[in-house]
């Protein structure tokens, strides 16, 4: 079988915060339908990476290729529409979750929104509720099913399961798998190794701005700290 | 000099609870009444050789325009070209109210009665400014995961500013809402003061009392309206992404 082509791929990115140099020279490959955990310590430059997948941030140097496309040539709402990034701590806008869902979208249909729901494992009566009375499990879920909405290719989730307790943690690690199994490329942060195993076919370690290791977890989860 | 002495004695007093308060306003409250003294007297010496010249009276206006831009722009510190930003706003705001009063005749071009006119609706509209300007780039700061969250979302830059453009707008023009409702029931603005001090009769006064602040409102919202704007503009970096004020 011919080697998948990546989806999202990094190639010798570069990025300066605050006049330190946060990502030198980085490179990887996202596949679709395959969950890729990034890993590594505190101030690794995971976070900047996603940004900068966004571009939330503009790297000093190197490119980003969706699909073969280098992402500066792409309006930036397009690629962030394509590759979904859903921040640690998410942020819920004013009013209801529906008002969430459909934050920026040009008349969406009140299916899409409770679709995009189910995928996240809430149902339709959540549409209504206030999004500031969310639970941290629910927000997580209410966050991803908001980014779902804009129908990504890719998916970047930053630390999904960090506030959650063990049971709300299960519910996103399953959604992970779940949304995978749909064909979405999803890049996952966390400092959980454990979890890196349960969800995760591929891992990428950063270190001090730089890719350590990246492959198959098996290969890279148990080749470090 | 009595009444000079008094208020003298009122800013002591408001620098002294500066100082207790630990607001660290004492060196900008000493600095601004210095220099309003200052410019008051300047003023008072020229203002007669000013109001006979059309040319020194235009000069004069200049005068007021630069000294608002610069006093607005230090207020918009943090961001690129703070000094022509707040000038735009002061000069499209003032210009929109000045231009209709003298077209129409409701005050003469004549400097006596433009330098004054002048001086309200310049200074109106530097108030919102510098309000309306601060207020934005301090939302915008404490802002940043909430417009992120919506830049993430595939929004462009402007519409992720949205709800901080509408709020500071909002509260930039809070005082002259306030002032306006409450006029004659608070408050005695100024050129009704003036006028009647000066021997208008107190309906005159009011008439052109009246003319003044509803323009000084249309004033404001103009240059609250168009500082916004150019705030959001000047923290919209390509690629749609948002720069804090620094």
């Amino acid at each position: 079988m011919p080697p998948q082509a990546p989806i999202l791929a990094v190639h010798g990115l570069s990025a300066i915060r605050a006049r330190r140099v946060v990502l030198e020279d980085v490179a990887l490959e996202i596949l679709a339908a395959t969950v890729t955990a990034l890993i590594g310590p505190s101030g690794a430059g995971k976070t900047s990476l996603l940004r900068c997948l966004v571009r939330l941030d503009e790297p000093a140097a190197g490119s980003v290729r969706l699909d073969g496309a280098d992402v500066r040539g792409l309006d930036a709402g397009l690629l962030r529409r394509r590759v979904a990034l859903v921040a640690q701590a998410p942020v819920m806008l004013p009013g209801d979750v529906r008002a969430n869902l459909a934050y920026g979208l040009d008349a969406p249909r009140e299916a899409e929104l409770v679709a995009a729901l189910e995928v996240a494992d809430l149902d339709a009566d959540f549409l209504h509720r206030p999004a500031d009375r969310l639970s941290g499990g629910e927000r997580a879920r209410v966050a991803i099913a908001r980014a779902l909405t804009r129908s990504p290719e890719v998916l970047l989730l930053d630390e999904p399961t960090a506030s959650l307790d063990a049971r709300a943690a299960t519910a996103i690690e399953v959604l992970m798998l779940r949304l995978a199994a749909r064909g979405l490329a999803v890049l996952v942060v966390t400092h959980d190794v454990a979890q890196v195993r349960r969800v995760a076919t591929r891992a990428v370690r950063l270190e001090g701005g730089r890719v350590r290791a990246q492959g198959l977890v098996a290969a890279v989860a148990g080749s470090g700290r | 000099m009595t009444g000079v002495l008094v208020a003298a004695g009122l800013v002591v007093l408001a620098v002294a609870i500066s100082h207790r308060r630990g607001l660290g306003l004492e060196r900008e409250l000493a600095i601004t009444a210095t220099r309003a003294t200052a410019q008051l007297a300047a003023v008072g010496a020229l203002v007669t050789l000013v109001f006979e010249h059309v040319g020194l009276a235009a000069g004069f206006v200049a005068v007021m325009l630069t000294a608002a831009a610069l006093t607005s722009g230090h207020r918009l510190r943090g961001i690129r070209r703070p000094v022509m930003i707040a000038g735009a706003a002061i000069v499209l705001g003032a210009g929109t109210g000045l231009a209709p009063l003298l077209i129409t005749g409701a005050f003469e071009l004549a400097p006596r009665e433009l330098i004054p006119v002048a001086g309200i609706l310049i200074g109106g509209a530097m108030a919102a400014t510098s309000l309306t300007g601060r207020r934005l780039l301090e939302d915008v700061g404490e802002s940043m995961p909430a417009i992120e969250a919506r830049l993430a979302l595939g929004v462009p830059a402007r519409t992720a500013l949205q709800d901080c453009d509408r709020r500071a707008v909002v509260t930039g023009l809070i005082p002259i809402l306030d002032q306006t409702k409450n006029v004659g029931l608070v408050t005695l603005p100024g050129t009704f003061v003036g006028l009647v001090l000066g021997g208008a009769s107190p309906v005159e006064a009011a008439r052109v009392q009246l003319i003044v602040l509803l323009t000084v409102m249309g004033v404001q919202v103009v240059a609250a309206v168009v500082c916004a704007a150019l705030v959001t503009r000047a923290c919209v970096l390509p690629g749609e992404r948002v720069e804090p004020p620094a």
